[in-house]
C-alpha cells in the first residue's frame, strides 16, 4: 500500500516536473544556436577587430571569447532558472557570475592533475581557459540550479536528465569535458604544429565538443517532444 | 540460479586455475623466445675470413691460392698480399687510442661550427694538428644501439652488429666474425693492448701484452685511465708492436656521472689532449727510422646525451669521432665537417695496411687520408672495396650475376641488384679502358675523376642499401612465436573471464546493488579502453618515445573517473539511519581524500622528469633542483627517506598496537632505514673518492642487501607461523568494518591469513622502497616516495568498502599506476636512460649477473612496487562477501578468491601488450625506427614480461604460503580440541 502510494507520488512529480520543465524544442534550438553565434562572433571579432587567433595570442583570444560566450550564456541560461517565483532574474545572474571563477577553479585543477603545463609563462593561457570551460561547463548549471546539491549531482555526478533544461545544460558541458579530453590527445605528437601548444588544441576539442553537445541535446529535446506528441494522439 | 553458481565453481577450482596459468605463461616464454631468435637473428651473412681471393674479382676466385694461403707463415703472407694487392701500406704501425664516449662534437664541432671555446681551449695539440693539415677528423655516424661493445666489433670488423649484441653487452664473447685485429694477426703482427679489458674478451690471446681496466666502477674517473697511460711511456720507446691499443673509459665515466657539461670534462679533455701530443710526438721521432710511420687514430665508440647517457640513436650518441692523425702531413686541408660511418673505419684501416677486407664489411673507404698514394693505386683500392662489397651483395642476391644483362644507360629503370651489378660494371669498365690506354692518361684528367666517381656510386649505393637492408625472418619461426604468445593470450584473457563469471564483486553485496553491479560501468569501460589506446598509439614511433604522457593521462582519467564515482554514491540515503549516515559520509570523504592524494602526487610525478624524446628539453621538477644545487636534493632526500620509513612503519604499526609484534617490527624497519640513511649522508655523492671509503660504501651496501633480504625472508616465513589464532581485541586492519558476523571474524583463515598478509606485504614494500632509496639516483628518491603515497592511498581507496568498483579494476588501476611511476622515475623508451651508474652500488667485484640484477631492479622500481603492494592489496580487501555464502569454506576457493584477480589480472593486460607489441614490431620491420624506437621498446616489452612473471609469481607463492600454514595451524588446532 505504502510503496503503491509513493510510487503514484512519484509519477504524479514526475509528470509535474515534465511538465514545468517542458520547453518547446523550437525555444531550444534557438538558445543553442544563439550560444553558437556567440562562440562564432567571438571568433570572427578576434580575427577582424583585434586580428588575433587562438594560435598567435592564446590567451588574449580566450580572454575575448569567455567574455562573450559568458554574457551570452548567462543571460540566456537565467531564463530557464528554477523556482522563477522564488528567484528573481538578477538572482540567478549574480549566482552564474559566483559559478564562473569556482567552476574556472574545478576545470583548472582538473587539467592540471591530466597534464597541462604549469609555470608562470602559461599562467595567463590556463586562466582564461578555464574560465571559457567554466562558462561551457558550470556557469548554466549555477544560473538555473544555484546551490541546489542534488540537481548538481544528478547533472554531473550521475549524468541523469528529467526535463529539457537537465538535457540543456547536461549534454553541452559533458560534451565541452570529453572534446577537452580528446582533445588534448595531439599534444604529445611531434608534428611541430603551433596548434600542438597548451591550450590551443583542447580549446578546439572543447568547442567542438560543446556543439555537438548542444546538437544532441537539442536532437534529443526535440525527440522526446515528437513522441509525447504521437503518445498524446 | 544457485545450482548454475555451483557447477560454474566447481568448472574452474583453484588448481585448475594455477595449472592453465602456469601453461599460458610457459607457453608464452616459448613463444617470446622463438620470435626473439627470428626477428633478431645473431648470425652473420657471410661465414668465413677474408683471404687472397679478396684482391681478386669476385667469380674469379682462385680456390687453390687461398687453401695455399691459409698455410703460408706470417711474413710470406704478408709479401704475398702485398704482390697481390699493388698498393703498398701506406703506414708502417698503428696506434688505435679509443676514447670511450667522446662526441665528435667536442673535437670537431657541430654543423661546420668549431666546437665550443671551452673544449678547444681544453685540447690545443689536437685542435693544432687539425689547423696544420696533420690530423683528418671525421664525424663517425654510430649505429644504434650505442654501445662500446657492438660499436668496437662494427668498427673492426666493418659489419653493423645485430640488434640484440646489447645483450650481450655485458656478456662479453670472443669475436669470432672476421675482423681486422684476426687479420693483423694472421699477418704476424704483433699487438698491445691497455685499456678496456672488453677487447680481452673479444681477442683472447691475439695480444702480446695487455693491461686490462674493467669499466665497472662508474664511479672512478681517474684510476681508470691512469692505468692505461702508466704503460705509455715503455711502449712508445719499445718497437716491438705493430699494433698498439690504447681505450680510455674515464670520459665516459666522467658523462656517467655529469653529463656533457660535468666540471671534470675538461680537465679529463686536457688529459686525453696530453696522450695525443705524446704519441704523436713520439711518432714524428720514429718516423726517421722506419720507412713509412706511424698511424695514430683516434676514435670513440659512441658519443654521449647531454646528460651522458648513451645507447640510443640521437645524433648526440651516434656522433662518433674518427680522427687520423699522420707523423707527416695528409695533404689536405682540414675541413671539419667530413661525414663518414663508424663501418667505414674498418675498410679504410684494411686498405692502409695492405689487409683483406673483413667478409662483412658494409663500409666504404675514407679516402681523404689516401692521398699519398700514386692515382692508379688509389683506383685500385677503390676496386678492392668494390670488389668486397659486391661479394657481399652476391651473397644477398644468390642470383645475382652481372654481365648478364645490357647496362645502357638509355635504358634506365634498373632496380636493386641490377642497379649495383650496373653501377659496378660501369665503374669496372671505365677502370679498364682507363688502365688500357696507359699512354695518354694523365694525372688527376677527368678520366680519373669519373672513374673515382663511379665507384664511390657504387660504394655509396652498395653500403648504404646493405647498411638498412631487411633482412630476410625466418617466417615460420616468427609465425610459430606469434602463434603461441596469442594461445597464451586468449587461455589468460579467457581466464579471466571465466574467473570474473564466478567471482563474487569486489565489496559486499547488497541486494539493491545486484543489478548496478550486472551494468557495465564508466570505469570498467575505461581501463579496457586504456588497452586499446594504448595499443593503437604504440602503432606510430612519436607516441613510442612519448609514451610516459599516455600512461599519466591515462591513469589521471581513471583516478577522476573514481572520483566522479564517489561522488555519485555519496549522496546520503534516505532509508540509512543517522549514524550510518555520518558514517557514509566519512567513508567517502576518505575515499575522495586517498583519490586527491593519488592525483596530486601522480601529477609531480610527471612534472618531476620530463622524459621521452622530443620534449627532454624542457623544464622540470628534476632540472630544476640540479640547478638549485646537491644541497637542495640532499635535504629532500633526507625528507623522502626519513617520510618512507615513518610512513611504512606507522602503517604497520596500526593493526599491530600493543601487541608483542611492535618491538619486531620497529627493530626490523628502523634499522636497515639507519644504514640507508647512513649510506646516503656519508657515501653517495662522491665523485672522487679514495680506496678506503670506496670500500666501507660497498660494504654498508651490501649489508643494507643482507639485511633486507634476511629480514624479509624470515618475516615471509615466521610470521604465519607466530600470527596468533584468537582475534584479540588489540589488533585492528584499518578497514575492517563491524557488520561482519562474529563467526567470521574468529576464523583464522579470514583474519589471521589477511594480518599476516598484511604483515609480509608490508615488510616487501618497505624493503623495496629502501633497496630503491639506495639504488637509484638521488634526485629520484622524492619519486619513490611520492610512487609510495600514490599506491598507499590507492589500497586505502580500494579497501575502504569500494562495493562499487570491481576488482578487476582495482588491480589494472593498480597496475597503470605502477606502469605510469616507470616513466616518473625518468625511464624512456630508448635503451640511454637505463641508470648504469646506480648498477655497481655495493658490488666489489665485476659481476655480470649481479649488475644485471641491481639494473633491473632500478629500471622495474616501479611495476614490482605496484605488484608487490598487491599482498597488501589482498589483505585489506574485504573477502567477507565471499565467506558469507560458503558456508563448508572450500580451502581452494578462498584462496583463490584471495589471490586470482591480483595474478591474472596483471598476466592478462602485460600478455594483451605483449602481443599486441609483437605484431606492431612486426608490421614495422622494414620502418625507418625499426632498429632506434622499435627494437628497443620491444626489449622494454619483454622486461616488463619477466618483471610481471617475477612479481604475480611472488604474490601468489607467499599468499599460498601463509594460507597453507593457516590451514595446517587450524587443522592441528582442531586436532587438539578432538582429543
Amino acid at each position: 500500500m505504502e510503496k503503491e502510494k509513493r510510487q503514484r507520488n512519484l509519477n504524479s512529480s514526475e509528470t509535474k516536473i515534465d511538465m514545468v520543465l517542458f520547453i518547446p524544442p523550437a525555444k531550444v534550438f534557438v538558445l543553442h544556436l544563439i550560444c553558437g553565434l556567440g562562440l562564432a562572433s567571438a571568433f570572427w571579432a578576434a580575427q577582424n577587430f583585434y586580428s588575433i587567433n587562438l594560435v598567435s595570442n592564446p590567451a588574449e583570444t580566450l580572454h575575448l571569447i569567455w567574455i562573450v560566450e559568458a554574457s551570452v550564456v548567462i543571460l540566456l541560461y537565467s531564463l530557464f532558472r528554477h523556482n522563477p517565483d522564488k528567484c528573481s532574474y538578477f538572482k540567478a545572474v549574480g549566482r552564474a557570475l559566483v559559478g564562473l571563477p569556482a567552476g574556472a577553479i574545478v576545470n583548472a585543477l582538473g587539467a592540471i592533475v591530466l597534464g597541462a603545463p604549469i609555470g608562470l609563462q602559461h599562467f595567463r593561457k590556463t586562466v582564461h581557459w578555464s574560465l571559457l570551460m567554466s562558462v561551457l561547463t558550470f556557469v548554466p548549471a549555477a544560473s538555473v540550479f544555484g546551490s541546489s546539491w542534488t540537481d548538481w549531482h544528478r547533472i554531473f555526478a550521475q549524468t541523469k536528465s528529467i526535463g529539457a533544461v537537465d538535457y540543456m545544460i547536461c549534454f553541452p558541458a559533458h560534451g565541452a569535458a570529453i572534446g577537452a579530453w580528446f582533445g588534448a590527445w595531439p599534444m604529445p605528437l611531434d608534428w611541430e604544429r603551433p596548434w600542438q601548444e597548451w591550450p590551443i588544441c583542447v580549446t578546439y576539442g572543447a568547442i567542438v565538443g560543446y556543439l555537438s553537445g548542444m546538437m544532441t541535446s537539442f536532437g534529443f529535446i526535440a525527440f522526446k517532444n515528437w513522441r509525447r506528441r504521437v503518445k498524446g494522439d | 540460479m544457485n545450482t548454475r553458481t555451483i557447477g560454474n565453481y566447481s568448472s574452474l577450482t583453484c588448481t585448475k586455475l594455477t595449472l592453465f596459468t602456469v601453461l599460458a605463461v610457459l607457453i608464452q616464454i616459448t613463444g617470446l623466445f622463438l620470435f626473439i631468435t627470428g626477428f633478431f637473428p645473431v648470425k652473420p651473412t657471410l661465414s668465413g675470413i677474408s683471404g687472397l681471393e679478396s684482391f681478386y674479382p669476385p667469380g674469379s676466385d682462385p680456390i687453390d691460392l687461398s687453401q695455399n694461403a691459409s698455410t703460408l707463415p706470417p711474413d710470406k703472407l704478408k709479401s704475398l698480399y702485398q704482390e697481390v694487392s699493388g698498393v703498398p701500406p701506406v703506414f708502417n704501425r698503428l696506434v688505435l687510442m679509443v676514447i670511450d664516449g667522446l662526441p665528435a662534437e667536442f673535437v670537431l664541432g657541430r654543423d661546420g661550427m668549431p666546437p665550443s671555446k671551452e673544449f678547444v681551449e681544453a685540447m690545443p695539440y689536437t685542435q693544432s694538428l687539425l689547423t696544420k693539415g696533420l690530423a683528418i677528423g671525421y664525424h663517425a655516424k654510430a649505429a644504434p644501439p650505442t654501445v662500446t661493445m657492438p660499436r668496437l666489433k662494427a668498427m673492426l670488423s666493418g659489419a653493423v652488429g645485430e640488434f640484440l649484441d646489447v645483450a650481450f653487452n655485458f656478456n662479453t664473447q670472443a669475436f669470432l666474425d672476421d675482423n681486422l685485429i684476426g687479420q693483423f694477426f694472421r699477418f704476424g703482427w704483433k699487438m698491445v693492448m691497455l685499456g678496456d679489458e672488453t677487447w680481452l674478451k673479444l681477442f683472447p690471446g691475439m695480444f702480446t701484452r695487455y693491461d686490462g681496466v674493467s669499466s665497472f666502477f662508474v664511479k672512478d674517473t681517474i684510476q681508470v685511465d691512469y692505468n692505461v697511460s702508466r704503460h705509455l711511456a715503455d711502449e712508445l720507446k719499445s718497437t716491438d708492436w705493430d699494433l698498439l691499443i690504447l681505450h680510455y673509459l674515464g670520459l665516459d665515466h666522467v658523462g656517467h656521472i655529469g653529463g656533457r657539461n660535468c666540471i671534470l670534462m675538461t680537465p679529463k679533455l686536457m688529459e686525453m689532449d696530453e696522450v695525443i701530443k705524446m704519441i704523436h710526438s713520439s711518432t714524428i721521432q720514429t718516423q726517421e727510422v722506419e720507412q713509412r710511420g706511424t698511424l695514430l687514430l683516434v676514435v670513440s665508440d659512441h658519443g654521449m646525451t647531454e646528460s651522458g647517457n648513451h645507447g640510443g640513436s640521437s645524433y648526440e650518441e651516434t656522433d662518433s669521432l674518427a680522427l687520423f692523425i699522420s707523423p707527416g702531413t695528409f695533404g689536405y686541408t682540414s675541413e671539419t665537417d667530413i661525414k663518414a660511418f663508424q663501418v667505414d673505419i674498418a675498410a679504410t684501416l684494411a686498405l692502409l695496411f695492405g689487409v683483406p677486407i673483413p667478409k662483412n664489411n658494409i663500409g666504404m673507404l675514407m679516402e681523404d687520408v689516401f692521398t699519398s698514394l700514386t692515382d692508379e693505386q688509389q683506383l685500385r683500392i677503390l676496386e678492392l672495396n668494390s670488389w668486397q662489397l659486391l661479394r657481399l651483395l652476391q651473397a644477398q642476391f644468390p642470383e645475382l650475376e652481372c654481365g648478364r644483362f645490357s647496362c645502357e644507360s638509355g635504358s634506365g629503370g634498373h632496380e636493386g641488384a641490377e642497379m649495383f651489378c650496373c653501377l659496378y660494371l660501369d665503374a669496372a669498365a671505365l677502370f679498364e679502358s682507363w688502365k688500357s690506354k696507359n699512354s695518354s692518361r694523365s694525372a688527376g684528367g677527368d678520366d680519373y675523376r669519373n672513374i673515382v666517381l663511379a665507384y664511390q656510386n657504387f660504394l655509396r649505393s652498395a653500403s648504404k642499401w646493405l647498411s638498412g637492408r631487411a633482412t630476410d625472418k625466418p617466417i615460420g619461426l616468427l609465425a610459430l612465436g606469434i602463434a603461441a604468445m596469442l594461445l597464451s593470450c586468449s587461455i589468460l584473457v579467457g581466464l579471466l573471464f571465466v574467473y570474473g563469471r564466478d567471482a563474487p564483486f569486489g565489496g559486499r553485496q547488497h541486494l539493491s546493488h545486484i543489478d548496478n553491479m550486472k551494468k557495465w560501468h564508466l570505469d570498467e569501460i575505461f581501463s579496457l579502453a586504456v588497452i586499446f589506446i594504448l595499443i593503437s598509439s604504440m602503432g606510430s614511433s612519436s607516441m613510442v618515445e612519448e609514451e610516459q604522457y599516455i600512461w599519466h593521462f591515462m591513469t589521471a582519467s581513471l583516478y577522476l573517473i573514481f572520483f566522479r564515482k564517489t561522488l555519485q554514491f555519496s549522496t546520503p540515503g534516505r532509508l540509512l539511519d543517522a549514524q550510518n549516515v555520518d558514517r557514509k559520509q566519512k567513508r567517502s570523504c576518505s575515499r575522495i581524500y586517498s583519490i586527491v592524494a593519488v592525483l596530486i602526487s601522480g601529477r609531480i610525478l610527471k612534472g618531476w622528469h620530463q622524459g621521452g624524446v622530443n620534449w627532454v628539453h624542457l623544464p622540470d621538477i628534476s632540472k630544476l633542483l640540479e640547478q638549485a644545487g646537491s644541497a637542495a636534493i640532499k635535504s629532500l632526500q633526507l625528507i623522502s627517506v626519513l617520510l618512507v620509513i615513518s610512513i611504512s612503519l606507522t602503517a604497520i604499526l596500526l593493526p599491530f598496537w600493543k601487541s608483542h609484534f611492535v618491538m619486531l617490527f620497529t627493530i626490523i624497519f628502523l634499522f636497515p632505514g639507519w644504514l640507508v640513511l647512513l649510506y646516503i649522508l656519508n657515501y653517495q655523492d662522491s665523485i672522487v673518492t679514495s680506496a678506503s671509503s670506496d670500500a666501507i660504501a660497498t660494504t654498508v651496501a651490501q649489508s643494507i642487501y643482507a639485511l633486507l633480504s634476511i629480514f624479509t625472508v624470515v618475516i615471509l616465513f615466521t610470521i604465519p607461523w607466530f600470527m596468533p589464532l584468537k582475534n584479540s581485541k588489540t589488533f585492528r586492519l584499518f578497514c575492517l568494518s563491524s557488520d561482519i558476523s562474529p563467526q567470521i571474524q574468529r576464523e583464522p583463515l579470514f583474519w589471521g591469513f589477511r594480518y599476516s598478509i598484511y604483515a609480509i606485504g608490508w615488510c616487501c614494500v618497505f624493503s623495496w622502497c629502501l633497496l630503491q632509496l639506495l639504488l637509484q639516483q638521488p634526485i629520484n628518491s622524492m619519486p619513490v616516495l611520492l610512487l609510495l603515497v600514490q599506491i598507499l592511498a590507492s589500497i586505502w581507496y580500494f579497501s575502504d568498502g569500494g562495493p562499487h568498483t570491481r576488482q578487476w579494476v582495482e588491480v589494472a588501476a593498480l597496475y597503470y599506476v605502477g606502469m605510469t611511476g616507470h616513466f616518473g622515475l625518468g625511464n624512456t623508451n630508448t635503451l640511454a636512460t637505463i641508470d648504469v651508474a646506480g648498477a655497481y652500488i655495493g658490488v666489489s667485484s665485476h659481476s655480470t649477473f649481479i649488475s644485471g640484477i641491481l639494473m633491473f631492479i632500478i629500471t622495474y622500481a616501479s611495476p614490482m612496487f605496484a605488484l608487490l603492494s598487491m599482498l597488501i592489496y589482498v589483505s585489506v580487501k574485504d573477502m567477507s562477501a565471499f565467506m558469507d555464502t560458503q558456508n563448508d569454506m572450500n580451502v581452494g576457493q578462498l584462496l583463490k578468491t584471495c589471490v586470482g584477480y591480483p595474478c591474472l589480472v596483471p598476466l592478462g593486460l602485460n600478455s594483451i601488450f605483449l602481443v599486441a607489441y609483437t605484431l606492431i614490431l612486426l608490421l614495422m620491420r622494414n620502418h625507418l625506427f625499426v632498429w632506434s624506437v622499435f627494437s628497443p621498446k620491444y626489449l622494454y616489452v619483454c622486461a616488463t614480461t619477466a618483471c610481471i612473471y617475477v612479481g604475480t609469481s611472488f604474490v601468489a607463492l607467499a599468499t599460498t604460503y601463509t594460507f597453507m600454514v593457516f590451514v595446517a595451524r587450524r587443522k592441528l588446532k582442531e586436532g587438539l580440541m578432538n582429543e
